[in-house]
């Protein structure tokens, strides 16, 4: 078997699974998984939703070890299903994993407005947000790569560093376990919701399944999406309790989308605040940068496959990056921070993304049970444990999880509502709707285009005189 | 199912595309690999040294251990390097397997793309 120069490790793809989820936007979650249960309990909510991730995770391990290649969730769906599936889910997963990237951007900026205004507080928002996803968008456009050694180094300084802080603040602000299991908020219909709402906490660890190019043995991808489930999950729990018991009750329901910068202040005044801002937008930078590199390359494939109009596939000249992609999906983000800006509902995206997540885990599980069945007896260097067990109870949990999302209310840190969560399933349901359309109506008429444009050019290989075959 | 002189008629027409696009030339100045081509039905591999952009040389058999590795059926190679195939559709299909960093595989089909626009 030939091997690569350069093989993937798994410390990095541990560091590129925990590193993708952990931004900054997953402080903001946890302290709702908090607030929803009670939050010296935040931990089992954690846990529990960590423990759902490592079922949909081993899903996906089974999958890359049949399909190892960065086109992964569309090849898997497409070999279950169909096509017209994988175009409209994939397209689908894009729109939100870019939505995510407006998301996290008007957060960082909240982070940095919290700690100075230079003109005012919305003009600085918007500057700090354009600021960072330009500054995201000019690194793929140049094609600069962020090494595996530096993913190692920022992911774990960044998870030690959170452990650390923890057991200082359990320290300093001590933990009342005891009173909390009493409370009436202990519920287990507490604990599955918030459970449903820490599944966002875990979301992108799916994101380095593209890796599986770079390693020789797929079970690596598989084995560091476990292993960065695990310690997401412990570092998470130990955050989020410190973080709650480290904030006063004004802080609690001041509603700042900043909580672990507030935390930060009150454990060590303006050098943790300054420590916290580097850690945050470290976090951020790198983990939409993989949503950006990823989605733009998702772009530039679709449209090389007649999928996206063929504007999608151009190519910079010099650094081989595909720049319109970049920047149609630059304006999109924007366009998105803006929109989050101006109506201040950040949650709305953060609950659309852990809904959506929910819905690919339940796909990713379908996909499973499919393959099996299609195609039994192809190799699989991993296959997840237990028969149809675990796909099945992927598949119930998630899809339960998803509808127990849509049927709440998403409230502010006094009780407030803020908007009735079936608002995110209408947002979805007109995003696949309209993906569907375009899957069904548009997709066609591209890849006609190109059927007749493949029909009228020679082949150019001697002896096959007749037309060059595309799809 | 292309034999091993098919493969290498077809990479000699690819190597003369490749070294004189200019276009193609100075997107891929910087880049310096070496690519092997499995091809799975007949397990004929296929070293291509590529440096600062230009095909420098090609030959049947493995040598020396590789940045890239290409695995596909050996008609999908005979096509891909006479321009007759979209590498990217077959890569998303599955038929072509890429052993490779994101940046490389996003590399290798830009050839194409470049050479051969309409494809």
């Amino acid at each position: 078997m030939t091997t690569l120069k350069k093989i993937l490790k798994l410390r990095t793809v541990v560091s590129t699974s925990a590193g993708m989820a952990l931004a900054t936007s997953c402080y903001l979650a946890g302290l709702q998984v908090a607030i929803i249960l009670v939050g010296e309990l935040a931990w089992i909510s954690i846990m529990v939703a960590g423990i759902f991730c490592l079922f949909a995770a081993m899903c996906f391990s089974e999958l890359t070890s049949l399909y190892p290649t960065a086109a992964g969730i569309k090849l898997f769906i497409q070999n279950a299903f169909n096509e017209k599936a994988a175009i409209a889910i994939g397209a689908f997963y894009v729109i939100l994993g870019i939505s995510m990237v407006g998301a996290e951007s008007y957060l960082l900026s909240s982070v940095l407005t919290d700690t100075f205004i230079v003109f005012s507080l919305n003009i600085d928002k918007f500057l700090w947000m354009l600021v960072f996803i330009l500054f995201v968008a000019l690194v793929n456009y140049r094609g600069i790569f962020i090494t595996g050694l530096v993913q190692d180094i920022l992911a774990y300084s960044m998870l030690s560093f959170l452990v650390v802080v923890s057991f200082y603040s359990f320290g300093v602000n001590g933990v009342d376990i005891s009173s909390a299991i009493h409370s009436s908020e202990f519920t287990l219909a507490n604990v599955v919701k918030a459970a449903g709402v820490g599944v966002f906490l875990y979301v992108g660890f799916e994101w380095v399944t593209p890796l599986a190019e770079e390693t020789t043995d797929y079970r690596m991808i598989g084995r560091g999406m476990l292993l960065a489930i695990g310690i997401l999950s412990v570092v998470y729990s130990l955050f989020v309790v410190a973080m709650y018991t480290g904030l006063s009750e004004e802080q609690l329901v001041s509603g700042s989308p900043i909580p672990h910068i507030v935390f930060a202040r009150n454990l060590f005044g303006p050098i943790g605040v300054a420590i916290f801002i580097v850690m945050s937008i470290l976090a951020s930078v790198t983990s939409f940068n993989a949503g950006l590199l990823n989605t733009s390359r998702f772009a530039y494939a679709m449209a090389r496959d007649n999928v996206l109009p063929r504007v999608f596939s151009h190519l910079h000249p010099d650094y081989a990056t595909p720049w319109v992609a970049i920047l149609a999906l630059l304006i999109f983000a924007v366009s998105i921070s803006l929109l989050i800006l101006f109506s201040g509902q950040y949650l709305f995206i953060i609950v659309m993304a852990a809904a959506l997540e929910c819905i690919i885990y339940v796909v990713m599980a379908l996909c499973v049970l499919r393959l099996r069945k299609k195609f039994p007896d192809k190799e699989r260097s991993f296959k997840v444990p237990f028969g149809r067990l675990i796909p099945i109870i992927t598949i119930i949990v998630f899809s339960g999880l998803a509808l127990g999302l849509f049927a709440d209310v998403s409230r502010d840190y006094t009780g407030e509502v803020l908007f009735a969560n079936y608002w995110v399933a209408v947002v979805m349901a007109l995003c696949a709707m309209l993906t569907t359309l375009y899957t069904l109506k548009v997709v066609p008429i591209f890849k006609k285009k190109a059927a007749l444009k493949a029909q009228s050019r020679k082949r150019r290989r001697p002896g096959r005189d007749q037309s060059a075959t595309q799809d | 199912m292309a034999s091993k002189e098919d493969i290498l008629e077809a990479l000699t027409d690819y190597q003369v595309q490749c070294n004189n696009n200019k276009r193609l030339r100075r997107m891929q100045r910087d880049w310096s690999k070496l690519l092997h081509f499995l091809a799975e039905d007949t397990n004929d591999i296929f070293t291509m040294d590529v440096v600062n952009g230009e095909i420098v040389s090609f030959e049947a058999g493995a040598r020396d251990t590789p940045d890239i590795i290409v695995t596909t059926h050996s008609e999908n190679l005979c096509d891909m390097f006479w321009g007759d195939l979209n590498p990217s559709q077959k890569y998303l299909d599955g038929e072509i397997r890429v052993k490779a960093t994101q940046e490389d595989v996003m590399r290798l089909d830009a050839i194409t793309m470049i050479i051969w626009p309409d494809v």
